[in-house]
């Protein structure tokens, strides 16, 4: 990622050109055709399907989520996501199914309501953003060799001198905490592409910083 | 204790990351790609790049190239 932001990867290729229910949609989904109110009762109801598929497939996310209240927020989700749908209507462009392209502001809607759902219910506390010790899986043990001890030493190091404020909450609460980034975005009144961004840069002044220090880690570029 | 590779996947960066919002308008075509057992990197490289990296964008893709596997020819009647 480099440091002027990359401009989205548009392809206007078509995909699905005579794609004929995806034009049928379309055109049943404008506000003059006459089976109008049918194709919108059917669309929530995919999207609903859709977004219940994807809530089961996230249940490990948020487990306490279940019985009405699950029912109820796959249906929020549907509704909000053909509200979008309706909405963008006229931008569909034809470059993938019309399902496709629907499911996917169902699945957006899932992700950022289990995000505010699990901030809500599990808010992320301050020792979660703060380097008070280096967590197990990271603490140099005694019995380590001195080589390693050192690496950790300027891991550590860097974690707390080499980065910005920002790089370090979200370091620590991604990389090292497992916090889902989502979470992290509504607890620092962000979004997820600029947490991507700070925890991309934070990576890679981390790394070097310890390729100064004489640990260098692998070299991306040359991975597969 | 974390080894050297764990290390480094915890530090993982490439170069051609596109970063989250690329992906969000381009996501339906590049799950369909993939559908059709094509290689969507050749056409998306930063957001293929991407989604090795970014757990919550890699959640929505898997989402999203599910539905479209199961649900995905519908019609409106």
């Amino acid at each position: 990622m480099s440091t002027e932001r990359p401009s989205a990867e548009i392809d206007d290729r078509p995909l699905s050109r005579g794609d004929s229910a995806s034009r049928r949609w379309v055109d049943e989904l404008h506000p003059d055709h006459p089976r109008y109110e049918q194709a919108v009762a059917k669309l929530h109801g995919v999207l609903r399907r859709a977004a219940l598929h994807e809530l089961h497939r996230r249940h490990a996310q948020l487990p306490e989520l279940a019985g009405q209240e699950f029912d109820d927020v796959a249906h929020q989700c549907a509704d909000d996501a053909l509200v979008n749908v309706l909405a963008k209507i006229d931008d569909f462009k034809g470059l993938s199914r019309f399902t496709t392209w629907a499911y996917k502001f169902a699945i957006f809607e899932v992700s950022s309501t289990l995000g505010r759902h699990a901030w809500q219910r599990h808010p992320p506390s301050r020792e979660d953003l703060e380097l008070s010790e280096l967590p197990d899986s990271l603490a140099p043990r005694p019995s380590e060799q001195a080589e390693r001890r050192e690496q950790l030493d300027v891991l550590r190091k860097a974690i707390e001198d080499d980065l910005t404020p920002r790089q370090q909450q979200v370091f620590i609460a991604i990389a090292l905490n497992d916090m889902p980034i989502d979470v992290l975005a509504l607890k620092l009144d962000s979004n997820r592409n600029a947490i991507y961004k700070n925890l991309f840069d934070a990576r890679r002044k981390l790394r070097d910083s310890l390729a100064a220090a004489g640990y260098p880690l692998t070299d991306d570029e040359a991975r597969p | 204790m974390i080894d050297l590779d764990q290390l480094d996947e915890l530090l993982r960066v490439q170069e051609g990351d596109a970063g989250c919002d690329a992906g969000v308008p381009i996501m339906d075509q590049y799950v369909e790609i993939e559908l059709r057992g094509e290689d969507p990197s050749e056409r998306f490289p930063g957001t293929a790049i991407h989604l090795r990296v970014c757990q919550g964008c890699r959640a929505d893709h898997d989402g999203l190239l599910e539905a479209a596997r199961r649900f995905g020819d519908i019609g409106p009647e």
